[in-house]
């Protein structure tokens, strides 16, 4: 079919809406409530164009053979910019996170500020996620995401005309409703209306403080992400220099999740070998995501015997930072902070679970880490490479895949085969948990028994899944889609590839690990040789087991 | 009155005897278009959501009348459901539906009790295997007299009008195609089925505003406004007309035809004929002024032009009428106006600011009046 765009005719192919026509012939459309992951809304009204002397919406529209479209009329911009006007009159673009806004601003040509700012709500301060809707713009893409991508529906729109705004059901602060804390609200929000609580005060208050040990551990997917923050293409690996920063921020030791992850593997394999020897509960489902483990108590409370009894990774390494090391290095536990590095925020929530007697003190996202280097103005590119304190920081290539959707299962079926059968998988690879599809299953062969396993990303996904639990025995889900590597305390991305360049960054990093199976590292060998024993011994499970409640929506 | 003619289920008699297609054809035949507002060929919707294959179909009736100075349908459900009824029958049996659904705009609600009646007893005279109508009440949102926002609220979710395409009447109620038609349009569908004398130029007219005779008229397309004055009998000299509140504020001509076209040459929307009349006692700003409240209070909220704009606009006025108004605010107007209209999602964004375009091109000495003050 043939159009004709500006002035040159060009090629398109039928049922291609006109933004990516525009986009693949090099013509640069602004946008705001589209996300390339979701169905156009045709909300805002900025991606204007002219099709046969009307104005319409390039994301939601299809041409016909032969339309005209002008792009860039005086019309069109004019148009375009009068939108920006209305949605946001007074613009107060806070260049850290570079919004979105921001960049389309810069596309469409800020107008004069003609208008005053009208709206008055009050800010919705959580313990993890905060919003504020007088910077709202009502775009509607984080309503979409909770509804459509995580299967929460925890927000929505209410009232009408200019009242219009988003809230948590009956006006309700996010804190008292059946809120995740995925964030993936606040990775979809263009104007930063939704953003983390952010703890980073409280940490440099702490690191100033000479009486306190402040240790600081790091996720698997931190690594695969910071760099972006300081200009890097996706998927480049900086642990050593985040490593270097991080000691550069002042931090006493640098620990690495990763030995979280490889004890986790421990327990949580064992506990699965169990279950099936002893016809305990199945399928055993994975506890390390904290957005899943709300989602199940707000709405899959029947499963409660069905999860695994483990700590999420960070939380277990923050118990050994304040029992294990501060033995070994002979400081008092209560003067040791720990501060987790995390591409979440729901791990801000966990830490302060009740059910769970958590030794991390702060969690910081990723984006609040970025936002640490550039107060302490740190060069973060020019940084050396940087290793792990040894005493926690020994971890193997399993933990790194913690961060990819299906890492879990694959580090976890690594070990369990060994501890079953005494052998190693003839194949490291998992291949059938590996890439982006929603719902993943495969199944593995110990002792003679079938095991089937599954993973999921995403609510929605995890939502499917749970129709057909049955058929499983172990089931991982991660609340997020491409799990941690896309995280509600990640770096904002826009194109879905992002994704999976930083998959791929940690699965090269899995690669190229010397220790690739969380049974061989040295220092799990150690802590169960000098403090626990075994894993799921009477000493573990207290440190590193905890309990799941039910939790009412309403 | 035409429209008061019933048709005793011999219409639908009449359709079985011609077929889906027959029924079809014989509408486009007569000329039936659609009386809510856009005009569309009744033929040309149904015949879509026919060919659009899926195992469900669905029809609406859309009786959420919201507009101000508009109480036709009112009318027809008082005083001549029966025919209403057999009209979505005829209509289901044309496309081939099953389950249709009556969308009672929420203030008339006291006319549900009777008009569920009246559906009981047609469907059990009817004999249509397996069709249910069911009324669905609205909430009292102007905004879902609008198709696409009524579907959604049908289905249970808030109220707001979707990107088109899709069109309902391929992608409907639950995602199946579904014909959404006026009160009007489907009594008019059974009559225009039944009656050969049927007359397709007839149209209702909601007459209101300063004249003693309010009420709902039958006049034929083409009819002289000094005929429709004479019968409203206003009391003092008349300035004004509005067609509803989206068709914008217009001097009267007495010498005008009304016809589509020579109202929409007017940059008005023809809609659904209703005229509300305003004497020389009123200045137009005022008239404006309360319709630009009505829009800035039942835009939905979705789009950003219609959302943010009716407030402005609304604003901007409020500064006329309290004398604090420069020329600048009245060239801002025009421009929010033009934009609204221009780039809003949905019908009431889009004409939402014809009442201030054609106020400030008609009567620019009332605005000065406020301006001078």
């Amino acid at each position: 079919m043939k159009i004709k765009l500006n002035n040159s005719e060009v090629e398109a192919a039928e049922g291609k809406s006109l933004l990516d026509i525009c986009r693949e012939n090099g013509i640069n459309v602004p946008t705001l409530c589209y996300h390339a992951s979701m169905t156009p809304e045709a909300r805002c009204r900025v991606c204007l164009v002219e099709m046969d002397g009307k104005l319409v919406t390039s994301c939601s529209t299809r041409p016909r053979e032969g339309a005209k479209i002008t792009t860039n009329s005086e019309r069109v911009m004019k148009a375009r910019r009068l939108n920006m006007e209305l949605m946001v009159p007074e613009p107060t673009c806070r260049r850290e996170d570079d919004y979105e806004v921001c960049q389309t601003y810069k596309e469409v040509g800020m107008g004069n500020a003609r208008f005053l700012q009208i709206k008055d709500y009050k800010p919705d301060l959580g313990a993890a996620v905060i919003r504020d809707n007088n910077k709202c713009i009502n775009c509607g893409r984080c309503v979409k995401v909770c509804a459509d991508i995580q299967g929460v529906y925890a927000i929505d729109f209410a009232s009408r005309a200019h009242n219009e705004h988003v809230t948590p059901y009956w006006e309700n602060n996010l804190a008292d409703v059946a809120c995740i804390r995925c964030g993936q609200c606040i990775l979809n929000c263009p104007v930063g209306a939704i953003s983390e609580r952010s703890h980073v005060e409280e940490v440099v208050a702490a690191l100033d403080d000479k009486d306190r040990h402040v240790v600081v551990q790091i996720a698997p997917s931190i690594r695969a992400a910071l760099g972006e923050l300081f200009g890097m293409p996706a998927g480049t690996l900086v642990t050593g220099k985040t490593v270097a920063a991080l000691r550069r921020c002042g931090f006493a030791k640098v620990f690495d999740v990763d030995l979280g992850a490889d004890m986790t593997i421990m327990e949580e394999a064992s506990e699965l070998l169990r279950r099936v020897e002893n016809n305990g509960t199945l399928p055993m489902i994975t506890t390390c995501c904290p957005g899943w483990i709300l989602m199940m108590e707000f709405f899959y409370h029947g499963l409660i015997a069905n999860m695994s009894t483990c700590k999420s990774p960070h939380e277990m390494l923050g118990m050994l930072v304040k029992t294990y090391y501060a033995k070994k290095a002979g400081i008092n536990p209560k003067k040791i902070t720990v501060v987790s590095i995390m591409p979440c925020t729901a791990k801000k929530f966990e830490s302060t679970r009740p059910e769970l007697e958590s030794g991390v003190d702060y969690v910081l996202t990723t984006r609040e880490l970025g936002r640490l280097i550039k107060m302490r103005k740190i060069d973060f590119a020019a940084l050396p490479d940087e290793e792990f304190d040894p005493a926690l920081g020994i971890s193997t290539g399993a933990g790194v895949i913690f961060g990819a959707t299906g890492g879990v299962m694959e580090a976890a079926l690594r070990t369990a085969h060994f501890l079953a059968t005494g052998k190693e998988l003839e194949k490291i690879e998992v291949d059938e948990v590996r890439g982006m599809a929603g719902v993943k299953e495969g199944s593995i062969v110990l002792n003679g028994k079938e095991i089937r396993f599954a993973c999921a990303h995403g609510g929605a996904n995890a939502r499917k899944l749970m129709e057909q639990k049955g058929k499983y025995h172990f089931i991982e889900i991660m609340a997020c889609p491409g799990g941690c590597i896309g995280g509600g305390g990640q770096p904002i991305y826009r194109d879905p590839e992002v994704l999976r360049k930083r998959t791929e960054a940690l699965y090269s990093a899995d690669r190229a690990s010397k220790l690739r199976r969380s049974h061989e590292n040295p220092v799990v060998k150690q802590i169960y040789k000098e403090m626990l024993g075994a894993p799921l011994s009477d000493e573990a499970e207290r440190l590193l087991h905890t309990h799941y409640v039910k939790r009412d929506r309403f | 009155m035409q429209i008061l003619r019933q048709t005793n289920l011999e219409a639908l008699e009449k359709a079985r005897a011609l077929g889906p297609e027959g029924v079809i054809a014989l509408l486009g035949k007569r000329g039936l278009e659609g009386r809510g507002g856009a005009a569309y060929p009744t033929a040309k919707k149904w015949k879509a959501c026919r060919d659009t294959p899926s195992d469900e179909r669905f029809v609406v009736c859309n009786a959420d009348e919201g507009e101000p100075g508009t109480f036709k349908d009112k009318l027809i459900i008082r005083h001549n459901a029966e025919t209403l009824v057999e009209g979505i029958l005829v209509a289901a049996y044309a496309v081939g539906a099953k389950r249709c659904f009556i969308y009672l705009r929420g203030e008339y609600d006291y006319l549900r009790p009777r008009l569920q009646e009246q559906i009981d007893d047609v469907l059990a005279r009817a004999k249509m295997e397996g069709v249910t109508i069911e009324i669905v009440r609205g909430a009292g949102a102007y905004i879902c007299g609008e198709a696409t926002a009524l579907l959604q609220s049908i289905m249970g979710f808030r109220g707001n009008a979707m990107a088109k395409p899709p069109n309902p009447t391929t992608q409907g109620l639950w995602g199946k195609p579904t014909v959404i038609n006026n009160v009007e349009t489907l009594a008019c569908a059974a009559q225009a089925v039944l009656f050969d004398d049927w007359d397709p130029t007839l149209r209702l007219f909601s007459i209101s505003g300063n004249v003693k005779n309010p009420g709902v008229y039958e006049f034929p397309l083409g009819v002289k406004m000094s005929t429709i004055i004479d019968v409203a009998r206003p009391e003092k000299k008349l300035k004004a007309m509005s067609f509803g509140c989206f068709g914008g504020i217009m001097p009267v001509d007495e010498n005008m035809l009304v016809t589509p076209e020579t109202i929409c040459m007017e940059k008005c929307q023809h809609g659904a004929y209703s005229i509300i009349f305003i004497d020389e006692t009123n200045n137009v700003v005022d008239v404006a002024y309360s319709i630009a409240k009505f829009y800035t209070y039942e835009s939905c909220g979705k789009c950003t032009p219609c959302r943010e704009g009716t407030i402005r606009m609304l604003n901007l006025l409020k500064k006329v009428r309290t004398g604090k108004a420069v020329r600048k605010d009245l060239e801002l107007l025009r421009e929010l106006a033009t934009h609204v209209q221009d780039t809003a999602l949905c019908g009431l964004g889009q004409t939402c600011g014809n009442h201030i375009l054609t106020s400030l091109e008609h009567f620019p000495k009332d605005y000065e009046a406020y301006m001078k003050k």
